[in-house]
């Protein structure tokens, strides 16, 4: 069975509409973080006339860095709330690779505030650093809602070490997955102790209402977007396997049918997080990309089998029910400016740029794609491309290690030969980092501007 | 995809906070300037113009005007004037309290509650007004030590300056009154140490020149002292209440105090 998904009337009449460019609200949203933080920092401005000794030195910078990760950890959840304007505007690898950077940040905060705090309380009772222990101990037995406060903090502590590049990369994925979790309630535990004993809020009913409206904003939107969002979408589209297919030596694509599926408002380039209801893959989602442009009827995914989960993708029977949440993902035709396109892709990572292939508007000899594998075998999905280049009059080339192994070269002198024009193109890559990075220099060396390269890497 | 420098941003990120937070630290003054001197103003004025010369009128009598201690909240000072005639005070004001901010609005609300329960009471066991908790400590605190300047000076014959500024000892103006101060007795939430002053074999004045600091400590120190004191003073003896709520910090009180009285004694 050979699956050509293309030249389907969906993609045919996308590749006609016009180019309409959207900028990214990054800038905006990254402003209005910043701006938050000097109002948080303005809050302990406000209500801290004075500060006599040493000591309250020590206190009060324990309060700046206490309100500073009370304030960002609420942002550090809502990165991963699964917001739309978020996960398709800004991008869900840019959001994850945020909300890591951030995570990191505010921990540090976290313990930070911890020591000061207790370090101040041990010289305010006469005692000395040396004392920070029992000092906590006094202050968790004696303050409301410290005894919650420093379970979520133990627990801040686990999810942090789980965190940890070699840690993690020795973890199963869902054991960190689950581990990460726990922030949830992490941050639930510690939510309390801000309010009743931060001496900001405590004066300042205002700032108190604020907290909690900041907080509660946050829970409504995981709750709306990771819970509530999913459920009615898989209530409504009932999406199960249809066929698994190997489309190259270890590639598979998998079919998966299910009701007015075009109305999930996928994109070409954009992807779900699967989860396939079988034995032993229910209890993990996995990103992939979609492989052609959404039917009413079907969506297709193309995975290269490298984990444990890729490996088990072959096995599914049709029939199988799937769960998905999404679309995710920003890099879709909205990136683009107006002039033509190159997409690049490095193996497996032609799944997206397949889907954009049929669909990103342009006329015959705008659009060029060149697809990167190890041998002539590897180049999953040839003949559908071979037969939407035809179709809509686009380039096709690819680079394949020559029969000794030698890699081919792409570079910007070799890049500027083949596209004489490639300054003046949008250029959409996706691969391996290692790939990713060495196209990037060759592409920024030919003369195409940064913010012309869109580019997804889930990497961290 | 630029190239990531993790370290680079790890230093950046740390020396932009760092700074961040010494830079505002400093930027801090060491006392409140709005407390001093605009809060303070008006309410001096019209303190002026009853008693030039703040405490120093009180000597030569029971009568006149009494200055407590400077009491340093988080929000400001508080300092408590109280006119006194026969022994009994008349009147009671704040000098300085805590300004600027939302301060202005507590200020307004809990002053005028305070000095009304101080002329009721004619002690400084008033309530707290809720909602200005630190305030109220810090009144409560400065009212205590004018009490304990008004005692002093009715107390002895010949009051002098020293008696109505006196702040820790109180015992410089008066006669064969001595200070004793108890051995320090180690609590859960930190030392206790009591000073007495006695005059003919009586308690006069008791005080706390230790107490549990820090957290809650702070509170349940500002609750309690005034308390204790004002029963030692009371009953002459160690044999007094614990405060309920503080009873660590009441029974090292206890202890030291029965060290200093022993002293005393012999």
């Amino acid at each position: 069975m050979t699956t050509t998904l293309a030249g389907g009337r969906a993609a045919r009449r996308q590749t006609m509409r016009r180019i309409r460019p959207r900028r990214s609200p990054a800038t905006v949203l990254l402003l209005a973080v910043f701006a938050g933080a000097v109002g948080v920092l303005w809050l302990w401005w406000h209500n801290t006339p004075s500060i006599a000794d040493q000591n309250g030195k020590i206190l009060n910078a324990g309060r700046i860095t206490g309100l500073l990760a009370g304030y960002l950890m609420a942002l550090v959840v809502l990165q991963m709330a699964r917001v739309p304007a978020l996960e398709r505007r800004v991008g869900s690898d840019r959001v994850a690779r945020w909300h890591a950077m951030s995570g990191r940040y505010t921990l540090c905060l976290v313990f930070a505030h911890v020591f000061l705090i207790m370090w101040g309380y041990a010289l305010q009772a006469g005692k000395t650093l040396g004392d920070i222990v029992q000092q906590t101990i006094d202050s968790i037995n004696q303050l409301p809602d410290m005894g919650k406060a420093a379970i979520g903090t133990g627990l801040f502590v686990l999810i942090g070490l789980t965190s940890i590049g070699p840690v993690r990369r020795r973890l199963p994925y869902d054991t960190w997955y689950h581990v990460h979790l726990l922030t949830y309630g992490a941050v639930f535990l510690t939510f309390w102790h801000q309010i009743t004993t931060g001496n900001d809020f405590a004066i300042e009913p205002t700032a108190k209402t604020f907290w909690y409206v900041l907080y509660g904003s946050v829970t409504g939107l995981v709750i709306w977007y990771r819970i509530l969002t999913p459920i009615r979408l898989n209530m409504r589209h009932r999406m199960r396997v249809e066929a698994v297919i190997e489309e190259a030596p270890g590639i598979v694509s998998v079919l998966i049918g299910g009701r007015k599926l075009h109305r999930m408002g996928a994109q070409a380039g954009q992807f779900f997080r699967w989860r396939f209801l079988a034995p032993g893959m229910r209890f993990s989602s996995h990103p992939y990309s979609l492989s052609a442009a959404p039917r009413p009827d079907m969506l297709r995914i193309t995975v290269k089998a490298i984990g444990d989960h890729s490996e088990r993708l072959r096995e599914l029977t049709p029939g199988t029910r799937v769960w998905a949440e999404g679309p995710y993902g920003a890099m879709t035709a909205q990136r683009r400016s107006r002039g033509k396109v190159l997409l690049v892709a490095g193996g497996v990572g032609i799944t997206p740029m397949r889907a954009l292939f049929e669909t990103l508007p342009g006329a015959a000899g705008d659009i060029t794609l060149l697809y990167r594998a190890n041998t002539t075998q590897d180049l999953a999905l040839w003949d559908e491309l071979a037969a939407i280049a035809d179709d809509r009059g686009a380039r096709l080339m690819y680079a394949v290690n020559s029969p000794d192994g030698e890699r081919p070269d792409i570079s910007a002198d070799r890049l500027r030969q083949k596209l004489p024009d490639i300054d003046r193109h949008d250029v959409f890559m996706c691969g391996p980092a290692g790939f990713a990075q060495s196209v990037y220099e060759a592409l920024r060396g030919a003369g195409v501007p940064a913010r012309r390269i869109h580019h997804e890497s889930f990497e961290m | 995809m630029k190239k990531s420098h993790p370290i680079r941003r790890v230093v950046l990120a740390t020396a932009a906070t760092v700074s961040g937070v010494v830079l505002m630290l400093s930027l801090k003054p060491a006392s409140d300037p709005n407390a001093q001197a605009a809060g303070a103003a008006p309410q001096q004025t019209a303190a002026a113009q009853q008693s030039p010369q703040g405490g120093a009128s009180a000597a030569g009598s029971a009568n006149g005007t009494i200055d407590g201690n400077v009491a340093q909240t988080q929000y400001g000072n508080v300092q408590v004037r109280l006119t006194v005639a026969n022994g009994k005070i008349t009147k009671a004001e704040a000098i300085q309290a805590p300004k600027g901010g939302t301060s202005d609005q507590k200020t307004a609300l809990s002053i005028p509650k305070l000095t009304q329960e101080t002329v009721t009471a004619q002690s400084a066991q008033i309530d707290s007004v809720s909602g200005a908790t630190y305030t109220s400590n810090g009144y409560k605190q400065s009212l205590q030590s004018a009490l304990d300047k008004m005692k002093a000076s009715a107390g002895s014959s010949k009051p002098s300056a020293s008696a109505s500024q006196g702040s820790g000892s109180g015992s410089g103006g008066a006669a064969q009154a001595k200070t004793v101060t108890g051995s320090v007795a180690q609590t859960q939430y930190g030392p206790v140490q009591v000073r007495i002053t006695v005059a003919n074999g009586k308690i006069t004045k008791a005080e706390a020149v230790q107490a549990p600091k820090g957290g809650l400590s702070d509170q349940k120190t500002a609750l309690a002292i005034p308390k204790l004191n004002q029963e030692a003073v009371a009953a002459g003896t160690a044999q007094i209440d614990s405060v309920s709520g503080a009873t660590y910090t009441s029974g090292g009180y206890k202890q030291s105090l029965q060290s200093a009285l022993d002293q005393a004694g012999g």
